[in-house]
């Protein structure tokens, strides 16, 4: 039986071996962390990126002049830590003659990533990468998916903006990279907004007991709590919340209520809103490529999770260069650059449009965030994306009822 | 005298390899060298405390992180041209750890191990709070700051040249130190830190030098490999795990020895990087790796070096 299988599988790479090298592939590299601390959030982007190769290769490639050129990825492990992403691009470049870049996930592996595509003049787009410092440094082959940073929780203030402009806000926040430069950005709005920050706190990323916080936020007087990090302090600072039975208006985490299993907090869950990139019944009419019902069927039928917005992050990335590719009619790295320069257009993921002044060259300006609540319906936690009311599934509860 | 040595000669030969390999092969080549250098540098240094004075310090790793925190403020924030970062850098860090070690030196055995874990994690929680070197976003550099090198492309190259004269200089150093008197005190210390005393060793004064001696050149790697990076992070830059990396490469080539921090560095390098782009091994690269460590501390625990010395007459004479 075993010696059946290899010998199919010695003469079906054998059948098929000329066959990929007849047409020329498009070669796409990047490193994924495969391995380390980032592992979990890099692999549903890894995901978004293959279900889109394979869709694409399943209909003969992407079409380029007259032709159609199958993608081929290229990848390695970074380990989730910069040491090696420079050694690793290069050999993309060099050795492995990658036409185009996809960017490792986080924003720190991602800056590292954008010297080596900057020297060769290879055009990355940047996906999981929302620190907007980056493409300020005068890169002209960056092209950013993700909204940045300091626009995190632009949609939560906006929605307090709305509701109740005479809150006090309690900013706490995880005292990291993406945490603080969101939180930066969110004082800075909330400033502009006319809004009342009453207090401005980081805490250290393996926080377990947030007491001395809350009993700050309580004496502080605050009606809304915005902030966050990741999942582990997210959850805790929910959970907490709710066992202090703090009387809040409004709670909007970052990243930690989006991941499915927050559900399981329970009545911690309930009413706690998360800014998000994407969600999967985001109702946008897209100019080309998959709707957002049918991105997730797709999704769903291959890997059998729902998709957050990394999956979907990573699929925009490729139907981007796909779209800028056969607009250019070209594999020419200026010609794509040129596409993509002056892309404005809607996909499933919502609206893209890069900056194209040389000082923020490549920065996402027209993506917005959603916010999404976990609501109740019919006794059980829903996500329902609230804000903007427009593209909303629900209202937004506001303030949370007890 | 010195020069007199076959292994002086190694030395010169080594570093010309590193200079000229990648001219032939190229930038791929550069990258792998680049990463191998750091790595030899870090263990050549640590060398000097696990291996020449007996005290394991898991973290040796804040001098580089330190050295690139300071050098890379000094660039971005103050403008300074990098020669002149590198050598704030390395004088700043190296005053910091002879104070630091006049106090932590004091302690022995695991109570010193542990302090310098806590070295590295009061470091970076003092730099992820420190506004002025950006907090925990760290440092962006801007592509026109390797204008003055002649844009990206060349201040990368630049980068690696002198990270090679950095590998140099401590290979040489570690060859001084070994043959000098400074390093007998040393190795009496290691030995039996009591009896050294008792023969005129001055063991806190000698181990607070050495303990800053090793300081300095893995603070201006730190401020190179960051230059290159294009932008340094708290997480990145006090990364306990390449501190006990460090300390593998040391086991792996053989500590106390020159010859073995050197090999150890590089045949680490060149063997993880190996496993992570090899179509065949690059799903369980960890895996690999691990157990390959692991045969080589129970069947060889003097390292690569310490193998070879005791079946070769030879190699105890020549190799350092």
């Amino acid at each position: 039986m075993n010696r059946l299988a290899l010998s199919l599988l010695v003469s079906a790479s054998l059948v098929s071996a000329p066959a990929m090298t007849y047409a020329k592939d498009i070669v796409i590299g990047f490193t994924t962390s495969e391995t380390g601390k980032l592992n979990a959030d890099s692999a549903p982007q890894m995901q978004g990126f293959e279900l889109w190769r394979d869709q694409v290769n399943a209909k003969g490639g992407i079409k380029v002049g007259g032709d159609k050129y199958p993608v081929k990825f290229v990848k390695y492990d970074d380990q989730s830590t910069s040491g090696r992403v420079q050694q690793l691009y290069v050999r993309l470049v060099t050795q492995d003659n990658a036409d185009f870049l996809f960017s490792p996930y986080s924003s720190g592996l991602t800056a590292t990533a954008a010297i080596i595509s900057e020297q060769y003049g290879k055009v990355m787009i940047t996906t999981g990468a929302a620190e907007g410092k980056t493409y300020e440094l005068g890169n002209q082959h960056l092209f950013q998916t993700y909204t940045p940073a300091n626009l995190y929780l632009a949609s939560a203030l906006d929605a307090v903006k709305a509701k109740a402009p005479k809150s006090k806000i309690a900013l706490i926040y995880e005292n990291g990279g993406f945490a603080k430069a969101v939180a930066t950005g969110a004082k800075a709005y909330a400033d502009k907004l006319g809004l009342n920050v009453v207090i401005d706190e980081a805490y250290d990323a393996s926080t377990t007991d947030f007491s001395p916080i809350l009993n700050k936020v309580v004496s502080s007087g605050a009606d809304v709590l915005i902030g966050g990090g990741h999942f582990a302090d997210g959850s805790t600072l929910a959970r907490q919340l709710r066992e202090q039975n703090m009387k809040l208006k409004m709670i909007s985490l970052l990243v930690a209520p989006d991941v499915p299993k927050f559900a399981g907090l329970g009545s911690a869950a309930y009413g706690v809103s998360v800014p998000s990139q994407w969600e999967s019944d985001a109702s946008y009419t897209p100019d080309f490529g998959p709707t957002a019902a049918q991105f997730t069927k797709d999704y769903e039928n291959r890997f059998h999770v729902h998709p957050g917005y990394h999956a979907a992050g990573g699929y925009a990335s490729g139907l981007i260069l796909q779209h800028a590719i056969e607009q250019a009619g070209s594999l020419d790295t200026d010609k794509v650059t040129a596409q993509l320069n002056k892309m404005d257009a809607t996909t499933f993921y919502g609206h893209i449009r890069f900056a194209n002044d040389e000082s923020r060259h490549g920065l996402q300006v027209g993506h917005d965030m959603v916010l999404a609540q976990w609501q109740k319906k019919g006794g059980e936690l829903e996500k329902e994306v609230v804000w903007p009311e427009a593209a909303g599934t629900a209202p937004l509860m506001f303030p949370i009822s007890q | 005298m010195m020069i007199k040595r076959p292994f002086f000669w190694m030395i010169v030969a080594t570093v010309a390899v590193f200079a000229i390999a990648p001219l032939v092969g190229g930038i791929g080549v550069r990258e792998s060298l680049f990463l191998a250098a750091i790595y030899m540098i870090l263990a050549l240094n640590l060398n000097f405390m696990i291996g020449y004075t007996g005290y394991v310090n898991f973290g040796s790793i804040v001098f580089f992180g330190l050295g690139g925190t300071l050098g890379i403020f000094a660039i971005t924030v103050w403008g300074w041209p990098l020669w002149a970062a590198l050598i704030g850098a390395g004088v700043v860090v190296a005053g910091l750890a002879l104070l630091l070690g006049l106090g932590i030196l004091r302690l022995r055995g695991a109570y010193f191990a542990l302090a310098t874990i806590g070295v590295v994690e009061a470091t970076k929680a003092f730099v992820s709070n420190f506004d002025p070197f950006g907090g925990s976003t760290g440092m962006y550099i801007s592509f026109s700051a390797y204008k003055p090198l002649g844009g990206a492309r060349e201040a990368l190259w630049v980068a690696y040249f002198l990270l090679v004269a950095v590998l140099g200089i401590s290979l040489l150093l570690s060859f001084w130190i070994k043959r000098s008197r400074f390093g007998l005190g040393l190795f009496a210390i290691r030995e039996d830190e009591d009896a050294a005393m008792v023969l005129g060793v001055k063991a806190p004064l000698f181990k607070a030098i050495i303990y800053s001696v090793s300081s300095v050149l893995p603070a201006i790697a730190g401020v190179l490999f960051f230059f290159k990076n294009g932008v340094i992070q708290p997480e990145q830059a006090f990364d306990l795990t390449l501190s006990i990396e460090a300390i593998v490469m040391l086991m792996l080539g053989g500590q106390g020895t020159v010859i073995g921090a050197a090999l150890g560095g590089f045949a680490y390098e060149q063997f993880r990087g190996y496993l992570l782009t090899s179509s065949t091994f690059s799903s369980f690269h960890l895996v690999i790796a691990g157990a390959l460590l692991l045969l080589i501390v129970l069947f060889a625990p003097g390292g690569l070096i310490g193998w070879a010395h005791e079946r070769w007459a030879i190699t105890r004479k020549v190799l350092e």
